[in-house]
């Protein structure tokens, strides 16, 4: 490039730049990391029932699953534990995907009405007495029921994505889905039984604790996919960034990025939905987390970082839930929404830049 | 159509065959065959409305047409893959970005977007294209800010840029100029013009300047009423009468030799005569506009900048050929006009054998005790006039005339 020698010097600053970039996302990552496994150990050795930290780490290391210690940390913590790091994730990447797409930061898996879906569904099963013969409801049958919500509503947009091109409109449209869900739930609400209604109040504030193992697998068998699946679209989605119309200039085709993104978003939100009932706040404040932590909005680096990232912020406020005022323990949805809408609002406050 | 000879021998880019486009069931515009040759500058210009953007939407395959088919280098645009596509055709549009937290490389970078693979990794090609990108465009000094910290200007450079860096045959831009200052915006278009010029990409562009269209464009499209009203060179299409239908103007006047717009000069307040010559009439004809006088100017060569000042403004003008001497009718004509009016301003226009008779304009309105306003100084109008320069009324700078004249 000769024509371009005045240019040349400039040239490698950029490159230099670019590098110097590069190592600190590394040393980012590197620290997330790091306070992941910290937490996890946390989460892991603090409960209800107070376990010497030696004796969790030769619980751990021996993997002793006899003794009542060893059964209390493998059979109920690691499960719920290593699920609340997964679900975290999964939120976030649906809230992440589900702003990108939406191009407006304040959505979140709330907004498309998945998460209000599921809770119809939920509702229907528990108040309606769709349960009629069975005593007890098998957390299964509502996990699937949840996951139905999830999905119809899901179906609907599609339907809806397919015809209507304005992306405002269709928040819209998941935005009264969502208010027609929640007014046919308080309404099976008003005509319940208080003893049922207690039970759904307690579901739908979310928690983590139902967890075991089989749901943990399941959890992560069907979420991994769309993880890895949300990390390939990343280059379709950094397009996305400028908008549908400079995305389609530059060769994406839209439509089935359309169907893939709402695919995604909804599947992974009402995955986590269907087991530890709505969690709010994660989806819509987490992205923002981490692109204010990496100072920057390529989904290559964020898809990963809102992994990270929501699945500390996860386990950390399903550490506060549960030993806050142990052994009561309070709803994760209200960790989360009163320790971190303060954080978003004050990271947001801090920046120049519109996000 | 028309086009001049040194454009025949060139390659056909884009074509449209009884194009249609509009959105719906709803025609903008209709009935579009025409060429496009490569390395053309293409202005499309019109009122608000007229379709402009639609027409280039069309051609960047974001609307389809309605009816008809667009060629791109042959095949239809409808063929295309997006992959394809997005390798041929850049655009540039007005919709505000804010993309987030990414940077002006970053943001010329997705411009890479056709040539990168699954994940979109830049390999060191396509690094070296956007540096070359952002170099092109001045904007390598910006190229580690955030996008949305930019100034408006700064962000269009950035904006062609990436346009750029998807290497295109043809760019399209859809009122690239309107937020720019005048400096952005010459700025935007001389690069613009390098495009044509050195990469022979050909630039489709609307614009709202007429004055700038006329001095950049190889073709203008002139839109109106849901047809194509002309497409040829600015000389031929932007006649005078051509742009005042254009824009439905009865305000103002275009005049093609100079390449701007004058307000019509629809003032009914005072008339006031103005012996003017070698554009010293221009910036009195203008200031007289404003204040609301009707104007009354002359004797003016035809060749004179003053001639199509006070054409488009719409003064009544005594005029004579270009390089003749003023005949003594058109002298007679002035005196009679001038009979009738009391304010005369003497714009201080350089004397010559040519035009030495407006002398006596002046003179016989001071003889005749009108009120004559000068912008000479004491000194010359003394070695010009002799001693009735001392009835004259001398103004310093063209305000100080309307201030006189309203009092």
């Amino acid at each position: 490039m000769s024509t371009l020698a005045g240019g040349n010097e400039t040239y490698r600053g950029l490159g230099r730049l670019l590098i110097v970039k590069a190592k600190r996302y590394q040393g980012l990552f590197l620290l997330l990391l790091m306070m992941l496994i910290i937490l996890f150990v946390l989460n892991i050795g603090i409960g209800s029932v107070n376990i010497p930290f030696m004796e969790t780490c030769r619980i751990i290391s021996q993997h002793l699953t006899g003794s009542v210690p060893g059964g209390i940390i493998w059979k109920i913590r690691m499960p719920r534990v290593l699920s609340t790091l997964f679900c975290g994730g999964y939120l976030a990447v649906a809230g992440l995907l589900l702003q990108v797409f939406f191009r407006n930061p304040i959505v979140g898996p709330y907004v498309l009405g998945i998460s209000s879906g599921a809770t119809l569904m939920v509702a229907l099963v528990m108040l309606a007495g769709l349960s009629i013969g069975i005593l007890g409801i098998h957390p299964f049958f509502l996990s699937v029921a949840a996951f139905s919500g999830a999905l119809a509503v899901m179906v609907v947009i599609l339907v809806v994505a397919s015809r209507v091109k304005n992306i405002i409109t269709l928040l819209i449209i998941g935005l009264m889905m969502g208010y027609v869900c929640h007014a046919i739930t308080s309404i099976l609400i008003a005509f319940a039984e208080k003893e049922k209604v207690k039970g759904f109040v307690l579901w739908q504030m979310g928690s983590f604790s139902g967890f075991t193992w089989k749901e943990f697998y399941l959890v992560l068998l069907l979420g991994v996919p769309l993880l890895i699946g949300a990390y390939l679209m990343s280059k379709p989605l950094n397009a996305f960034l400028l908008g549908e119309d400079y995305a389609k200039s530059m060769g994406v085709n839209i439509k089935a990025f359309r169907f893939l993104i709402v695919i995604f978003s909804s599947a992974l939100a009402g995955l986590v939905t269907a087991f530890a009932g709505p969690v709010a706040f994660i989806g819509l404040a987490v992205p923002h987390m981490a692109r204010l932590t990496f100072g920057a909005s390529d989904n290559k680096l964020l898809i990963p970082g809102v992994v990270l990232l929501g699945a500390i912020v996860t386990s950390l406020c399903d550490l506060v839930a549960r030993t806050m005022f142990s052994p009561v323990e309070l709803p994760v949805s209200a960790i989360t929404s009163f320790f971190g809408a303060p954080i978003v609002i004050g990271l947001l406050l801090k920046r120049r830049v519109a996000i | 159509m028309t086009r001049s000879d040194g454009v025949r021998q060139k390659t056909k880019v884009m074509e449209t065959r009884e194009l249609e486009v509009g959105y719906g069931n709803r025609t903008v515009v209709a009935g579009i065959n025409q060429e496009i040759l490569k390395g053309q500058f293409v202005c499309l210009l019109g009122p608000n409305g007229c379709g402009k953007t639609t027409i280039l939407r069309s051609l960047a395959r974001l609307l389809s047409p309605l009816r008809g088919a667009i060629y791109l280098d042959g095949h239809m645009l409808s063929d295309f893959t997006p992959q394809e596509l997005a390798r041929s055709l850049a655009v540039v549009l007005t919709e505000r970005l804010s993309p987030g937290l990414v940077t002006a490389f970053e943001f010329v970078a997705m411009g890479r977007y056709p040539y990168t693979g699954f994940l979109g990794r830049l390999s060191e090609k396509d690094v070296e294209k956007v540096q070359e990108a952002l170099y092109l465009v001045n904007a390598t000094d910006i190229a580690d800010r955030y996008f949305n910290e930019l100034s408006d200007g700064e962000r269009q450079k950035v904006l062609v840029a990436r346009a750029l860096a998807q290497e295109p045959e043809v760019i399209i831009l859809d009122e690239p100029t309107i937020h720019l200052d005048l400096k952005h915006r010459i700025e935007l278009m001389s690069i613009l013009r390098d495009f044509c010029r050195k990469k022979k990409i050909t630039v489709i562009i609307s614009l709202h300047d007429v004055d700038l269209a006329l001095k950049i464009s190889e073709i203008v499209v002139l839109v109106k009423d849901g047809a194509i009203m002309a497409w040829g060179p600015p000389e031929e299409v932007l006649k005078e009468d051509a742009v005042a239908r254009l824009y439905d103007l009865d305000r103002a006047r275009f005049d093609r030799k100079i390449g701007a717009i004058e307000l019509v000069n629809s003032g009914n307040g005072r008339t006031t005569f103005v012996v003017a010559g070698g554009g010293t009439g221009t910036p009195v004809y203008r200031l007289l506009s404003r204040g609301g006088f009707r104007i009354v100017t002359g004797v003016i060569h035809e060749n004179d900048i003053d001639y199509h000042i006070a054409r488009s403004i719409g003064a009544t003008i005594i005029s004579e050929k270009s390089f003749r001497e003023i005949k003594q009718s058109r002298l007679r004509h002035s005196l009679a006009i001038m009979e009738r009016l009391d304010h005369i301003i003497d714009s201080g226009f350089p004397v010559g054998s040519s035009n030495r008779r407006n002398l006596e304009l002046v003179l016989n309105a001071v003889d005749a005790g009108k009120r004559v306003y000068t912008l000479r100084s004491r000194k010359t109008a003394h070695e010009l006039y002799g001693k009735l320069a001392e009835k004259l009324i001398y103004c310093q700078g063209v305000q100080s005339i309307l201030e006189r004249l309203k009092e």
